[in-house]
């Protein structure tokens, strides 16, 4: 009897070894790697990144990395793949009954990587620092909503008087707005704070070296050597909710539109294709249809929902007709352009706001214009240009950042239709971006292509950069009272319609020509898998927008698959 | 002599002030600014401030003559693509690799491409000589970006001996200095092949065959040194043009060198670095030229100085 009671013993204690449970590997974290996951030594993933000046939000956000960032801190709230707000350094959150303060309760077990509590008054000095004038943040605009952000912006008031404030513990953030923001906490996806102590002791720029770096994030710094890389290593006294699987990344600084795809090919890096500088040209993406692995490898996306558009000066003549505007819409045929150019990287855009984004309206704007050449000279002909007799030769400025041979050609179409169906002449000239973008916040350009993709998950963003005091020289009083009442409007509903009416408006009125959405695509190996990377619930399998950057579930659900042996020497 | 040196210098500083003017006063000129927002209108308070941060606030003559001034000092500001260091620094950093590149390009140029010239003229019209015109020809009408490429795609994508690029490694030098130096030294191999072939069929050499000196003297002792003297010419110039690096080696082997700065620095509008950069190379050109012109007057005694 004894006897078989130790053999029953010995099988137990075999199979209970031989399960997940027993013999799952933890990485450095303490967390437990999947089944197929290769040996810890594998879990680095490889990615490239122009060179950067600083990894943190509130110091410049234009000198960062590309998407390989927002590592070192908590944001508020993280964006899954759904593109759903999830729990980050707020554990919940809770809003007045006017909309106005908004309460974020901090999880309690983060700490910095030097010992201090993540607190309130990190955030508070964070946002403070940011709206303060002499900080010369590069995204100022960005916190509009906030109580006092702008006169803050504009020095009319100290940066303390902002609606970013502590609550009843340190433990307790509160911040008001202006006007009811129901989306203010998808605008927290960016609210990755600074360590104020470190700040205060090492400067702005402490997180650039790994003596002063200082982490309340999944990692730490390791390693920044300048111009060459970035190495991030798994922070163990992590205690936050999203402990990754990788025990590195390695972030190779070069220009990514030139090289990722090359280093992906070699062999040398493991994504490609995450961010707006990694577009594939048409070349990259014949090598990839062509090649029956590298077509397996490739996903596309929605990026960040980006829509490239015709834009116009609507003060001045020309366009300040809308029977030129409207003539210009009917001219130009979108399906042709994305069936012969864009292929793969776009869809047909027929409003503002791509299919998926909150509140998009394809089907209700899709007749609003139509291809009809005939329309389009008639009111051409109406506004006093038959023929386009009269009409002043155009020049059609591309921003350079943007303009890939794909745009170029899409440009080049359109010029083409302009002459053959109104018999207008259209240069097309590439403009360096700082040129452009001058030109165009002053209102002074009359005719270009652009596109913009979204900052946060909501109509108020897309559709607020087309208020009158933005960028465009475009206005529409309607519209501008729609976008400013509907931002602030807490009934879902209503809020949805009168947002829906304001891109109608848009289209009709023709604040701008949209022509495609944009939808990128990505390479990942075969050995880079995670929960992130499998299909989401519209069974679209993509690097969701924003993709590796921290503030997004992503890139902690990431691991190397035993796959990798046959691949990395 | 010593009087020459000195007014050359003095020419120097002239040209160098009047690049640095030129420089500042054309880049401010540009539309677009340094801090421009890509997305939306910064706010204009915000702009002011950084504008004052940096100095941008003043009128430009004003910035100028500070700026001049605190370069005087050795002070040549701070880059806004990089403000965690000074332009100084940069370069210091940055320099060395462009300058390894640089180094490695000439020697090897000037070796191969005077042993191909020299072959190439002894062998006249034989397969050797067609193989260095081969050369010769695809190094000077072939971009070196466009070599970089190929070789990329051969030694890296296919092969996989060589990486993309990066640095810090000696694997990380072969793919940039084999692109750079192919076009050098297929100038080197046409200059040595002509300059001997005239040397060859000069009174001096028939008299020194007449005389009965062997072929490997009259042709080493001889001819080499005569045809050689004019490669200096050549040697000038390129010393400052593979001491300031190519934007396109550089950007496409991701080397962290001092060419891609100029890309860089020019679309970010980074006036400080912009100006030092323009400097940089007004003194090495100044410098090279100068160089060249004593080591002539060394080689060659016809030359004087006046």
């Amino acid at each position: 009897m004894s006897k078989k009671v130790l053999v029953s013993f010995l099988v137990l204690v075999m199979a209970l070894s031989l399960s997940p449970a027993f013999s799952a590997v933890k990485n450095s974290a303490g967390k437990i790697l999947p089944p197929d996951a290769a040996p810890l030594e594998y879990q680095v993933l490889r990615v490239m990144s122009q060179p950067a000046t600083t990894l943190d939000w509130f110091i410049s956000v234009y000198k960062r990395t590309n998407e390989a960032n927002n590592y070192f801190g908590e944001p508020l709230v993280r964006l899954n793949k759904n593109f759903e707000i999830v729990p980050a350094a707020a554990t919940r959150w809770t809003v007045s009954k006017d909309g106005l303060t908004w309460t974020f309760y901090l999880d309690k077990n983060i700490k910095w990587s030097d010992g201090t509590p993540l607190t309130a008054e990190d955030f508070v000095f964070s946002f403070q620092l940011a709206a303060d004038p002499k900080h010369g943040w590069d995204f100022a605009w960005f916190y509009s909503p906030i109580k006092n952000w702008d006169k803050a912006v504009r020095g009319e008031v100290p940066p303390s008087a902002i609606g970013v404030k502590q609550g009843k513990d340190p433990y307790t953030l509160v911040i008001t707005t202006e006007y009811p923001a129901p989306y203010l906490p998808m605008m927290m996806l960016y609210s990755t704070p600074l360590s104020k102590k470190a700040y205060e002791k090492y400067g702005p720029y402490y997180n650039n070296d790994p003596k002063t770096s200082v982490s309340c994030g999944p990692y730490i710094l390791e390693e920044w050597t300048k111009d060459k890389q970035i190495v991030f290593r798994i922070n163990k006294n992590y205690g936050g909710r999203v402990k990754p699987y990788l025990e590195k990344i390695i972030v190779t600084f070069g220009d990514p539109g030139t090289s990722a795809f090359k280093a992906y090919l070699a062999g040398e890096i493991d994504i490609c294709g995450y961010s707006n500088s990694q577009i594939f040209t048409p070349a990259d993406l014949e090598v990839i249809e062509k090649d029956p692995e590298l077509s397996k490898q490739f996903h596309q996306g929605f990026g960040d929902f980006r829509t490239f558009y015709l834009g116009f000066d609507c003060y001045n003549p020309p366009f300040n007709d809308l029977r030129v505007r409207k003539a210009f819409a009917y001219a130009i045929d979108k399906e042709a352009i994305v069936n012969t150019i864009i292929k793969k990287q776009g869809i047909v855009a027929y409003g503002f706001l791509m299919p998926g984004f909150p509140g998009a309206n394809p089907e209700g704007l899709k007749n609003i214009y139509t291809y009809n050449p005939e329309l389009a000279k008639k009111l051409l002909a109406e506004a006093g240009y038959p023929d386009g007799k009269g009409f002043p030769v155009l020049d059609m400025w591309v921003r350079s950042d943007l303009a890939s041979p794909t745009v170029v050609a899409a440009a080049n179409a359109i010029g083409a239709m302009l002459k053959k169906n109104l018999g207008i002449d259209v240069k097309i000239t590439v403009k360096e971006t700082k040129t452009f973008m001058d030109a165009l916040n002053a209102h002074k350009l009359q005719f270009y292509l652009v596109s913009y993709g979204m900052d946060y998950l909501d109509q108020s963003n897309m559709l607020g950069i087309w208020v009158s005091t933005g960028r465009h020289a475009w206005k529409n009083e309607r519209f501008d009272k729609l976008v400013k009442e509907a931002s602030a409007l807490l009934d879902k509903k209503k809020r949805d319609e009168m947002f829906k009416e304001a891109e109608k408006i848009l289209v009709e009125d023709v604040g701008g020509i949209f022509l495609w959405h944009q939808t990128p695509g990505a390479l990942w190996k075969p050995y880079v898998k995670g929960k992130d990377l499998e299909p989401d619930k519209y069974g679209i399998t993509a690097l969701h927008w924003p993709g590796i950057e921290g503030v997004g579930t992503t890139i902690f659900s990431i691991y190397i698959s035993k796959d990798v042996l046959k691949y990395r020497k | 002599m010593i009087g020459y040196i000195i007014r050359r210098i003095l020419g120097l500083v002239i040209v160098i002030f009047l690049a640095s003017l030129i420089t500042f006063f054309l880049m401010h000129a540009i539309p677009g600014g340094p801090f421009d927002e890509l997305k939306m209108p910064l706010p204009a308070e915000v702009k002011a401030q950084i504008l004052k941060k940096y100095g941008l606030d003043k009128p430009v003559w004003e910035q100028y003559i500070r700026y001049i001034w605190r370069a005087l000092h050795g002070d040549f500001g701070v880059p806004f693509q990089s403000p965690t260091e000074t332009v100084t620094s940069l370069i210091a950093r940055v320099w060395p690799v462009t300058l390894q590149i640089g180094a490695i390009t000439i020697v090897l140029s000037f070796t191969i491409g005077i042993l191909l010239g020299i072959l190439s003229a002894l062998r006249q019209n034989t397969w050797i000589d067609y193989l260095v015109t081969t050369i010769a020809t695809l190094g000077t009408t072939v971009p070196n970006f466009v070599i970089a490429i190929w070789l990329m795609l051969i030694f890296s994508v296919t092969l996989r001996w060589l990486p993309t690029g990066g640095w810090g490694e000696p694997k990380h030098l072969v793919l940039p200095v084999l692109s750079y130096f192919l076009a050098p030294t297929a100038v080197i191999a046409r200059f040595v092949k002509v300059n001997f072939l005239e040397e060859l069929r000069k009174d001096y050499v028939r008299t020194a065959r007449a005389k009965g000196l062997p072929e490997r003297t009259v042709i080493f002792k001889h001819v080499f040194r005569n045809a050689l003297v004019p490669i200096i010419t050549l040697l000038g110039p390129m010393i400052p043009d593979l001491a300031t690096g190519s934007v396109f080696i550089e950007v496409t082997f991701r080397v962290p060198g001092l060419g891609k700065f100029f890309y860089t620095s020019a679309f970010n509008r980074d006036y400080p670095m912009i100006v030092a950069m323009i400097l940089l190379i007004a003194v090495l050109w100044g410098i090279t030229y100068l160089v060249t012109d004593i080591i002539y007057a060394f080689i060659d005694p016809r030359i004087t100085f006046t």
